[in-house]
C-alpha cells in the first residue's frame, strides 16, 4: 500500500513576487530550530529572487537575499544549505559565488569566483554541509564537487566531466547523509551517483527513461535518517524513492491541497474562486511541476520544492519499516 | 560562388551569419543551401533541458515577459534559423498579443506550432492556428455561440490572415461572408483554465463544443452548405485573393519593402500550383534572378529582432543560457518590438517604419556594444579574419577586411568613403603586430554596425 508509507500531509505556497508566497521554489532547508527556508528562484526579468523564511503552519517570517549583485544580494541562486551554527550558504550560478547569511538573514560574507582553478566555480549549483561543517558544492560546469571551509577556503575536490564511474554531466543537486558519504544528482547522464566523503566512488543508480528507477534530468537528492533515497525527477514531475542500495519503493507524483495562503486568496476573491471551479481542473492542480529538492526533518515530514507551482509540497513518512 | 548573394540569402532567410558560416554554406552551394535552409528536420533542441534549468519560470510562463528567454534563446541560437524566422513572420501576420491574453506558455506554443506548420500547407496552418485556443481566446470565440454568433475571428481571418482588403478598405469578400464564416465557428473555444494568480497558469486546451456550434446552411464565398470552421479554412485556403495576399506578405518580408506586382502575380501562380505550400513559395522566392538580382539587396529595413539577433548570432558569444542571454528580447522591445505581445492584431508594420531617432539610438548602441565583445567566439574569429587578410594594410583594404570579416557586409560608396577616410585618420596603416590592432579593428567593427548601410538586410 504505497500511500501508507508516504501519505500527503501539507501544501505551503502562493506563487508571489514578494512577501508572502513563493516564485520558483528551487530548494528548501530546515534551521536547527525547525523554521522552513525556501529559496525562490523567479526569472532573469522580474527579479523576484529570495530566501523566504517559513513556519511549518505556514507563517511567514521574512525574506532576504533578494534580487542584485551587492554583497547579501543574488542573482540567480540555485541551492541552499544550513552549517550545525546556522549559518545559511546560498550559491549563485550567476555570479559564481556563495553566500553566507545568518538564520535572521543577515549578511555575513560571500566567497568565490568565476574560474576553474581550486575555489573557483564555474556556476555553483548544489550545496550541502558535511559533519565538520565543510560545505560541499556542486561546481557543476567544472564537472566536479568542492569541498570549502566556512569562510570559503580551498579544501579538496573530486569529479571530472563524462558518463562514467565519477564523471558528472551538468550535476546538481548533493547531499550528504549520516554516515558522511555523498549523494550527487547527476543531472544529465540521468543518475544518481554515491561517493565517500573523500570522494572515492562507491556506487550509482538510475538511467534514462519514465520507469521505476529511471530519470529525466534528477536536480535533487536527499537520504533521510532512515537511509531512505529521495530523488527529485526533475523532466518527469515526480520524486522516487528508494532503498538504500537503490531499490525502488515509491513514486510520488503530487497530491497538493490548496495551501492556507491559496485557499485564503480564493476565500477573498470569489471572481477567481469560480473561474477555478468552472475550470475543474483539481486533479492537474495536484501535480508536481519541476520538483527541485527535497528535505526531511525528524518528525517524518518529507518536504518537495514544486518549482513551477510555487509550494513546498509535504508528506509523512508513516509505518515505515526501519532498513537499517 | 557569389559570396554576397549568399550573406543575403542567409540575412532574409534567418538573421545574417559569420563569415565562416557563409564558408561552410558556400561549399555546398547556393541551391542546397536553399533547401538545407527550407526542410529544417524539426525536433526538441538538444539544450531545451538547459534552457528550462536556468530559466525555470519560463517552464510555467505566465506572461509574455517569462516566456521571453525561451523564444529569444531560439532567435539566437537555433541552427535552422528559417524556422524562427518564418515563426516570426506568422507570429506578426496571425498576431495574437500578450497584453490579453498574456498566457506566456500559451504564447510560446504558438510559436512552437509556427515552427512546425510554418513552411506546409496554408490550409494546415490557418487550421490550425483556428485551433489554437490561445487565438481563440484573443480574438473572443470563446463568446461566439450558436445564435449569438461573434464575428471578430471570423473578420480578422479573412481580413488579416488569409485574403485580406485593398487600400480602399475593400476584400474579394463581403460582409455576409464574414457572417457565415463566423456562424462556422461558433463552438470552436478554449477551455476554461485556472487563474493563474496562485499556482501559476495551466496550459490551455482547444474544445470544439458541438452543442454550441451552428450547424445549418451557410453560404460562404459562393459555396452552400453546413460549413463548419475547417470548411471555411478549406474555402479560404482555394481562392486566388488568399494566395495573392500570401505571396504578398511573403515578398514584403523576404524580399523587399517595395512591392513588385510581377513577381507577387508570379509568387501567387506558385502558391496555386503548389497547393499552398509556403514552402514552394520560398524556393520560388529564394531561386529567383529578381531575389539575387541587386535590385533588392539592401532594400529591406531590418526589424529590431533582424538587428539583434543577427547581431548576437554574429558576435557568437554564448554556450549557455545565462542571464544575459534571458533579456536579449528586452533589447527589441526598446527598439519598437515587444515579442509576443505584437501591437494589436494587426501585427507589426514592416519596413523603414522601425527607425525613428530613438529606436536608431538603441540600435547602433546595442550593436556597437556587441561588436566589442572580444569575449565573444564571433568577434575572436572577426580578428582573425581581418589578421588573415595582410600584417599591414592601407585604410581601403582595412574596411574591406572587417566589411567581409562580418559577415560580406556590402555598404554604399559613400559610407565606405567615409569608413576608410576615418581608418586612414590614424595617420599609420594598420598592422597585425601593432598593440592597438585588436582596438582599430573593433573600433571599425562598432563604426559599421553605427552606419545606415547596418539597418537594412
Amino acid at each position: 500500500m504505497p500511500l501508507e508509507k508516504f501519505p500527503y500531509h501539507d501544501t505551503i505556497g502562493i506563487a508571489s513576487f514578494l512577501g508572502r508566497g513563493f516564485m520558483n521554489p528551487v530548494d528548501v532547508r530546515f534551521d536547527s530550530t525547525g523554521l522552513m527556508f525556501v529559496l525562490s528562484r523567479s526569472n532573469a526579468s522580474n527579479k523576484n529572487v529570495r530566501v523566504s523564511a517559513v513556519t511549518l503552519d505556514a507563517e511567514f517570517q521574512y525574506e532576504f537575499a533578494t534580487w542584485g549583485t551587492d554583497p547579501g544580494k543574488t542573482t540567480q541562486p540555485t541551492a541552499l544549505a544550513f552549517d550545525s551554527q546556522d549559518r545559511l550558504y546560498v550559491s549563485d550560478e550567476h555570479m559564481h559565488n556563495v553566500s553566507v547569511f545568518d538564520r535572521e538573514g543577515n549578511f555575513i560574507e560571500r566567497w568565490g569566483e568565476f574560474g576553474s582553478q581550486p575555489g573557483q566555480f564555474n556556476r555553483p549549483s548544489g550545496l550541502a554541509v558535511d559533519s565538520d561543517d565543510n560545505v560541499l558544492v556542486m561546481d557543476h560546469l567544472n564537472a566536479r564537487i568542492q569541498k570549502m571551509t566556512p569562510d570559503g577556503r580551498y579544501i579538496s575536490s573530486f569529479g571530472s566531466a563524462g558518463g562514467g564511474p565519477g564523471e558528472f554531466n551538468f550535476a546538481w543537486g548533493i547531499f550528504v547523509d549520516s554516515g558522511g558519504d555523498i549523494w550527487a544528482a547527476d543531472w544529465r547522464n540521468d543518475r544518481i551517483q554515491r561517493f565517500t566523503a573523500d570522494g572515492e566512488f562507491v556506487s550509482m543508480f538510475g538511467s534514462s527513461g519514465t520507469g521505476d528507477g529511471e530519470f529525466d534530468r534528477p536536480s535533487g537528492v536527499h537520504v533521510d535518517e532512515r537511509g531512505r533515497v529521495y530523488v527529485a525527477d526533475w523532466r518527469n514531475d515526480r520524486v522516487q524513492v528508494f532503498d538504500n542500495d537503490g531499490g525502488h519503493v515509491e513514486t510520488l507524483v503530487g497530491d497538493a491541497t490548496l495551501s492556507k495562503w491559496c485557499q485564503e486568496f480564493i476565500d477573498v476573491n470569489p471572481e477567481q474562486a469560480g473561474w477555478r471551479e468552472n475550470a475543474g481542473l483539481f486533479e492537474q492542480e495536484k501535480r508536481f511541476w519541476r520538483p527541485s529538492a527535497i528535505e526531511t526533518n525528524s518528525d517524518g515530514l518529507v518536504l518537495i520544492a514544486d518549482a513551477c507551482r510555487h509550494r513546498i509540497q509535504i508528506y509523512s513518512k508513516v509505518n515505515e519499516p526501519t532498513l537499517v | 560562388m557569389d559570396v554576397e548573394l549568399m550573406a543575403q540569402l542567409l540575412r532574409r532567410a534567418g538573421f545574417g551569419t559569420t563569415r565562416d558560416q557563409i564558408d561552410k554554406y558556400l561549399q555546398q552551394g547556393y541551391e542546397a543551401t536553399v533547401e538545407e535552409l527550407l526542410n529544417p528536420v524539426h525536433r526538441e533542441p538538444e539544450d531545451q533541458d538547459l534552457m528550462d534549468r536556468y530559466f525555470v519560470a519560463s517552464v510555467e510562463a505566465r506572461s509574455p515577459g517569462h516566456a521571453d528567454p525561451q523564444w529569444a534563446w531560439r532567435l539566437a541560437t537555433n541552427p535552422n534559423p528559417l524556422e524562427e524566422k518564418i515563426a516570426l513572420f506568422w507570429h506578426g501576420l496571425m498576431a495574437v498579443g500578450g497584453v490579453k491574453l498574456d498566457h506566456g506558455l500559451e504564447m510560446l506554443t504558438e510559436i512552437e506550432l509556427f515552427r512546425r506548420f510554418g513552411l506546409g500547407r496554408f490550409e494546415d496552418l490557418l487550421l490550425e492556428i483556428s485551433r489554437n485556443p490561445g487565438m481563440m481566446y484573443w480574438l473572443d470565440n470563446q463568446n461566439s455561440h450558436s445564435g449569438a454568433p461573434n464575428e471578430n475571428y471570423g473578420r480578422e481571418l479573412l481580413e488579416l490572415f488569409s485574403m485580406g482588403i485593398d487600400e480602399n478598405g475593400e476584400g474579394a469578400y463581403s460582409e455576409d461572408d464574414v457572417k457565415a464564416a463566423a456562424r462556422a465557428f461558433t463552438g470552436w473555444a478554449s477551455e476554461v483554465t485556472p487563474p493563474p494568480f496562485f499556482l501559476g497558469p495551466f496550459p490551455m486546451v482547444f474544445r470544439f463544443n458541438p452543442d454550441d456550434h451552428d450547424d445549418s446552411e451557410k453560404t460562404f464565398l459562393g459555396q452552400t452548405g453546413n460549413w463548419n470552421g475547417d470548411d471555411i479554412v478549406r474555402i479560404i485556403s482555394e481562392q486566388r485573393a488568399t494566395a495573392r495576399f500570401v505571396a504578398m506578405r511573403l515578398y514584403d518580408y523576404f524580399v523587399s519593402d517595395t512591392p513588385n506586382d510581377e513577381e507577387i502575380e508570379r509568387l501567387s501562380d506558385v502558391f496555386e500550383e503548389n497547393d499552398g505550400e509556403i514552402r514552394a513559395v520560398l524556393r520560388a522566392i529564394f531561386n529567383s534572378d529578381h531575389f539575387k538580382s541587386e535590385d533588392v539587396r539592401y532594400r529591406k529595413m531590418k526589424s529590431p529582432s533582424d538587428l539583434v539577433f543577427g547581431t548576437v548570432r554574429l558576435v557568437d558569444r554564448f554556450d549557455l543560457p545565462e542571464l544575459d542571454s534571458g533579456t536579449l528580447a528586452n533589447n527589441t522591445l526598446f527598439m519598437g518590438q515587444h515579442l509576443l505581445n505584437p501591437p494589436s492584431v494587426e501585427g507589426w508594420h514592416e519596413g523603414e517604419e522601425w527607425v525613428d531617432s530613438g529606436a536608431l539610438i538603441e540600435r547602433i548602441n546595442f550593436a556597437s556594444a556587441e561588436v566589442s565583445r572580444t569575449d565573444g567566439r564571433g568577434v575572436q574569429r572577426m580578428l582573425a579574419r581581418v589578421r588573415d587578410a595582410g600584417d599591414e594594410l592601407d585604410g581601403a583594404e582595412f574596411v574591406e577586411a572587417c566589411l567581409d570579416a562580418m559577415g560580406s557586409i556590402d555598404v554604399s560608396p559613400r559610407t565606405r568613403s567615409i569608413l576608410i577616410d576615418h581608418a586612414n585618420g590614424h595617420g599609420t596603416p594598420w598592422e597585425t603586430d601593432a598593440s592597438d590592432s585588436t582596438d582599430r579593428a573593433v573600433e571599425m567593427f562598432q563604426l559599421i554596425v553605427s552606419t545606415p548601410d547596418y539597418q537594412y538586410c
